[in-house]
């Protein structure tokens, strides 16, 4: 009799430790991948650049650790401007970021470098932890 | 014996699969008729190639709007003004994916299965379009029905009033 409650316990503990672990599961493991985001307002701006291409592919680890791909030979247009720099999009490819989410980006590029994204829909700026160095070729100044 | 068995569950899983796929005529049957784009409207194609999770088939919302199933082997498509848009699948997690659309546009979304907790995340993803026109191709129409509210069945005899 007092092994059959023993047992019983046990059980019961078990159970209860299994729901427990897997209640922390379930309220923290779906909506981990947090993309930082910081709002803000593009303008037209001035840039003397208003097209260009890379001259070879980049790779990028996001931080959410995900990767992209700049593609070689795609052509990237101004946009207008931020204050972490200037937003340059494509129509050659396709070019998200993601976390949890899936957001169309554009690239934010400051002083030859890519410094981060931006999301139009969201209206943001998502930085990247460190800045990649870009070989632009130069297509069109503006005049 | 062995292997009477395992034939007997390759036919469940593909019966069971036929099942949950989509049924409609398939794009390259469709492609003719469906309309060509109208002026300055956008058109997103929504395609699901994956089996994977067949019996999880969330609904698909555009903008908070109900267009569509995530079916396998299925896919639909919506024309819009050009803006921003949002598409979003729910299981027990929900999943966006936000895009742009411009006037003349054509847009792919393929809808990705990831495993979940308890259920597959339907998770919406934005193609390049060579990928998306190929992959499309095999895919079947799928025609979502709006579900009928309680209140709006029509009562017996309503036809004849």
């Amino acid at each position: 009799m007092l092994l059959c409650k023993s047992i019983n316990k046990r059980f019961r503990d078990a159970i209860g430790l299994l729901l427990f672990i897997l209640s922390l599961l379930y309220g923290c493991a779906f909506d981990v991948i947090h993309l930082n985001q910081n709002p803000c307002q593009i303008e037209k701006g001035t840039s003397n650049l208003k097209s260009f291409s890379l001259g070879k592919e980049i790779q990028i680890t996001l931080d959410t650790g995900y990767n992209r791909t700049l593609k070689n030979g795609v052509i990237w247009n101004y946009v207008g401007l931020i204050p972490p720099g200037e937003v340059f999009k494509t129509n050659d490819q396709i070019l998200t970021v993601e976390g949890s989410n899936i957001f169309e980006a554009y690239i934010v590029v400051s002083s030859g470098k890519l410094i981060g994204f931006y999301l139009p829909v969201e209206k943001a700026f998502s930085s990247i932890s460190v800045p990649i160095e870009l070989e632009i070729i130069e297509l069109k100044r503006i005049q | 014996m062995k292997s009477f068995l395992k034939l007997i569950l390759i036919l469940v899983i593909s019966l069971f699969m036929i099942s949950c796929a989509a049924t409609g005529p398939k794009f390259t049957e469709l492609s003719s008729s469906i309309s060509i784009l109208p002026p300055d409207t956008g058109r997103i194609f929504i395609y699901r190639t994956s089996f994977l999770g067949g019996a999880v088939q969330p609904e698909v919302e555009l903008n908070g709007e109900v267009i569509g199933k995530a079916v396998p082997a299925g896919f639909f498509y919506a024309d819009r003004k050009p803006g921003n848009y949002e598409v979003l699948t729910s299981t027990e997690v929900d999943r966006r994916l936000s895009l742009t659309l411009d006037s003349g546009q054509v847009r792919y979304v393929r809808l990705d299965v990831s495993f979940g907790f308890f259920v597959g995340h339907i998770f919406p993803v934005l193609v390049e379009d060579e990928v998306g026109k190929k992959e499309i191709q095999e895919c079947r129409y799928v025609e979502y029905k709006q579900p009928v509210e309680q209140n709006q069945k029509e009562e017996p005899g309503d036809e004849l009033k």
